[in-house]
């Protein structure tokens, strides 16, 4: 199964790289195996989020920005707020970055 | 509406407008020839607003807040503004889409700027009969309640595509300068008022 690359970006993903990348640089893993684990990261997050979150979250700001191509939808909002069933908070600038996950299974 | 706003601010001028009423224009259609080929990709990826599907549409959709309009631009370099109020308007707002492509690094020019189309609309504020206006104007009008609710006029002279609803509101269609959305509101006017609705 192809999937995106996407949550490599986030938090735990930047963190996993890091580590990956400490570990083939002092010799304890191959390079070979540190793209495995990427790999098998960007599936385990897809399967995650896909059956493991049930919370919703909405978002709601001003949108400053939009593009569509390559079948990517990319939206800056200005004064956000998120909202989810038990906290909300506002947040100057984001970005959203969205694909279409059944493009993949084409 | 917009236009009721401005009947009391601004006197009509009834030797142009002798109904009193001057329909408002809603959208205006025109084209420019940007005159140089461009990468639809580059453009999608680099400009903001952007909007670009190939298998769906092959132009680029882009859209600025002012004038608030929406421009096709195509890869001959040909494009479409829609959705501007006013002629200078529309030209205004392809002059910043061209503007925006020239900052994208391509060569664009302004060529052959012209309104395609231009839309009005006002409310005569009283109800009309279609079934009669449909029947003695039989050559001119299309009434298919069935399918759609207003009345279809299309007027010869100025050419101009006529929406007539029951409930005195109107839509004018079809005019490449407003004049003739005017000349037609004035003659279809006394048309509608011979067909008014009486209350019940």
């Amino acid at each position: 199964m192809a999937t995106f690359e996407l949550y490599r970006r986030s938090t735990i993903g930047m963190c996993l790289t890091e580590t990956l990348d400490e570990m083939v640089q002092n010799g304890t893993l191959s390079p070979e195996l540190a793209i495995q684990v990427l790999v098998q990261f960007d599936k385990s997050m897809t399967e995650a989020l896909e059956t493991q979150v049930k919370s919703k979250v909405s978002i709601k700001g001003h949108l400053h920005t939009y593009r569509f191509c390559d079948n990517v939808w990319t939206f800056i909002l200005q004064d956000a707020l998120f909202k989810n069933e038990d906290s909300q908070e506002n947040v100057g600038r984001v970005k959203i970055v969205a694909c279409d996950s059944k493009l993949l299974s084409q | 509406m917009a236009d009721q706003g401005l009947e009391g601010s601004q006197p009509v001028d009834l030797q142009k407008h002798p109904s009193g009423i001057v329909p408002t224009l809603q959208n205006i259609v025109s084209t420019v020839n940007l005159d140089c080929k461009l990468d639809l990709k580059a453009i999608a990826l680099q400009a903001r607003n952007a909007e670009y599907n190939p298998k769906r549409f092959a132009a680029v959709i882009m859209r600025i807040r002012e004038p608030k309009t929406t421009a096709l631009i195509f890869a001959s370099g040909k494009m479409v503004c829609t959705g501007a109020k006013s002629e200078g308007q529309s030209k205004l707002a392809a002059r910043k889409y061209a503007r925006i492509i020239q900052k994208l690094g391509f060569p664009a020019k302004f060529k052959d700027f012209k309104i395609q189309n231009i839309v009005g609309s006002c409310d005569v504020k009283f109800p009309i009969r279609l079934e009669g206006l449909a029947y003695s104007h039989g050559a001119f009008s299309s009434y298919e309640p069935e399918l759609f609710p207003g009345l279809i006029y299309r007027m010869k002279q100025p050419k101009i595509v006529l929406l007539i609803f029951v409930s005195g509101k109107i839509v004018l269609t079809g005019a490449k300068v407003r004049d003739e959305t005017y000349a037609a509101f004035e003659n279809i006017y006394p048309v509608l008022t011979e067909f008014r609705k009486n209350q019940q």
